[in-house]
């Protein structure tokens, strides 16, 4: 399997190591009322999907960098790679308009 | 009174040389070796000169070069250095940057060819990335019987490999194993 590095190509998938569902960089609040909870959710739930699924990878062979990988589970089809670094920046969104 | 010469990583007092067929292959303990990494949103230095490269990339002048390991991240490579404080001098050239000498940390192999075919032949064998991505002037991190390693194309004649040096003895073994099946 390679993996589609943004900065360097493709590269094998044995250079990375496989860190899970791409929504753990969406970390709750911990001062929020409901934070107990949303940890509870946060550290024990995980989506299972059979199909599309985003996912953190770690370049740890290479330029030790971390991907948001898209990949379909059904197929092992990776439709997708981003540096997590800009995954994660906060998104611009509009507010709606009164 | 106690014999104080240092080992190579390949345990010897002098470097080692093998040749098979067109390739030849040795260790190098005068390379110095420092790594520099920028703090976010600093400005990018110059040190000795070089214009850091970018993704992949490797430049060299007559005695210093540089290799990107990662964002914002490089190793500084030196000639002649290996016996000196390489890093207090990379810090002198830059001194907001993070700079951790590794000389000590990584063994340099260089396997030098008058046939630059015959480097690509073997990097067939040995690394599962493209032979053609590895041209002069690239630097790569990549993985080499399981072992990390960063592989540098100073020019077409020659591939430079830097494990580190606890593993320079698999990866010599790897290599020389290599190139004997190649020239047979």
């Amino acid at each position: 399997m390679l993996i589609p590095h943004p900065l360097l190509g493709l590269r094998d998938a044995e250079e990375f190591v496989y860190l899970g569902d791409a929504s753990l960089m969406q970390r709750p609040d911990p001062d929020s009322p409901t934070a107990l909870t949303d940890f509870c959710d946060y550290v024990f739930l995980r989506d299972n999907p059979a199909g599309v699924h985003r996912e953190l990878w770690f370049h740890e062979q290479g330029d030790r960098s971390w991907l948001v990988v898209t990949r379909n589970t059904l197929t092992h089809e990776i439709l997708g790679a981003e540096l997590a670094t800009d995954a994660a920046r906060p998104t611009v969104t509009q507010e709606p308009s009164a | 009174m106690p014999d104080l010469t240092p080992l190579t990583a390949l345990g010897h007092d002098q470097p080692q040389s093998v040749t098979y067929g067109n390739l030849t292959m040795g260790d190098c303990p005068d390379l110095a070796l420092a790594s520099l990494t920028l703090r976010r949103d600093a400005p990018v230095p110059l040190p000795f000169g070089l214009d850091l490269p970018g993704p992949g990339g490797y430049v060299a002048s007559a005695e210093v070069a540089a290799i990107w390991t990662g964002p914002r991240q490089w190793m500084i490579e030196a000639k002649a250095k290996g016996c000196t404080d390489f890093a207090a001098q990379v810090k002198a050239q830059a001194p907001d940057a993070i700079v951790t000498e590794q000389t000590d940390g990584w063994a340099a192999f260089d396997i030098t060819s008058p046939d630059g075919a015959a480097i690509g032949r073997l990097l067939e064998k040995l690394v599962n990335i493209d032979p053609g991505t590895v041209s002069p002037g690239t630097a790569s991190r990549t993985s080499l019987h399981h072992m990390n390693v960063l592989l540098v194309r100073p020019d077409p004649c020659c591939l430079r490999i830097w494990v580190g040096r606890s593993f320079a003895g698999s990866l010599w073994h790897a290599v020389i194993g290599a190139a004997a099946r190649q020239a047979a």
